[in-house]
């Protein structure tokens, strides 16, 4: 019988996305220059503040937000500009699919909450791929 | 057994003169009238990116951003129809076959105005995605997501 997604689990899981997320832009980072490292700055600041605010809805809960890895694989080699944009929509990606997971809990307002923090991660990985998608955080 | 037949047999129509529960309409869900009304702004969103790529765009520096666009909002419409399913008997629904051709006299279309109507349907998606089922949920989260992706895109 199928569990259903529990508030705190959904959170959890957008709250994980971010860490990997944080961690993979300081990666991506390191080999972007001018416009493409002043955005990759951009949405690393703008995972810690979305880390910060998960990190206050779980404890809210009254649970235990789970602490960032001190290090996360990647998907591939990251070695230049490209691989390096390649890495940031990948990270965008996944942090989209992440909230998507809040809109299945029945909680309204963390419904409301995961879908609209969904579409920031949408849009950059839109920005960093050079192309919009059709249905960010589903199987197209 | 045969005593039920038989009482049943005896009776004349007089008998059937009360309500006939067989005959009504069964209601629509909550999920199917707010994914008949989604449809209905998606195929609303198909026309008017038609109208501009018909012609009647005055954002030409955009211009070409709009195929790849439209072509998103007809995967949105037939993922959304797909999940339609209609009682047999209940009211129609928002037909598939709803013409979704650009007006011929339709006024020109601008940047502004899609990128408007982006925004609104992201926002509508939004507001109506808490009351449906999850998975349907999920899904117009999705389609609200792309369209806010589109509004940046056309300088949103």
């Amino acid at each position: 019988m199928a569990t259903a997604v529990t508030a705190v689990s959904a959170l959890q899981g957008a709250l994980a996305a971010e860490d990997a997320a944080i961690f993979g832009y300081g990666v991506a980072g390191a080999h972007l220059s001018g416009s493409h490292q002043n955005a990759a700055e951009q949405d690393w600041t703008g995972h810690n503040q979305a880390r910060d605010t998960l990190t206050a809805m779980i404890t809210a809960r009254g649970a235990v937000p789970a602490p960032a890895q001190a290090a996360y694989k990647l998907p591939f080699r990251v070695h230049d500009e490209a691989s390096a944009m390649e890495l940031a929509a990948y990270l965008e990606d996944g942090v989209a699919r992440a909230y998507l997971g809040l809109v299945a809990v029945t909680d309204k307002q963390l419904r409301t909450f995961g879908a609209t923090a969904m579409q920031g991660p949408a849009q950059r990985a839109a920005y960093w791929r050079g192309s919009t998608q059709a249905f960010p955080g589903l199987v197209s | 057994m045969p005593l039920l037949f038989a009482t049943a047999g005896c009776r004349s129509s007089d008998a059937f003169a009360g309500p006939d529960p067989l005959s009504g309409r069964p209601p629509l869900s909550h999920d199917v009238v707010t994914l008949q009304a989604i449809i209905k702004a998606e195929e609303a969103l198909v026309t008017l990116y038609k109208t501009a790529i018909a012609g009647h765009f005055a954002g030409a520096p955009q211009a070409s951003v709009l195929g790849p666009l439209l072509a998103q909002h007809e995967q949105h419409l037939a993922r959304l129809r797909a999940r339609l399913v209609i009682p047999s008997g209940a009211s129609s629904p928002a037909s598939p076959s709803a013409s979704t051709a650009p007006a011929p006299s339709a006024a020109p279309v601008t940047t502004a105005t899609l990128r408007a109507a982006e925004d609104a349907s992201a926002t509508s998606l939004v507001q109506q995605l808490a009351t449906v089922q999850p998975s349907l949920a999920q899904l117009f989260a999705s389609i609200a997501a792309s369209d806010a992706t589109h509004a940046a895109v056309l300088g949103g």
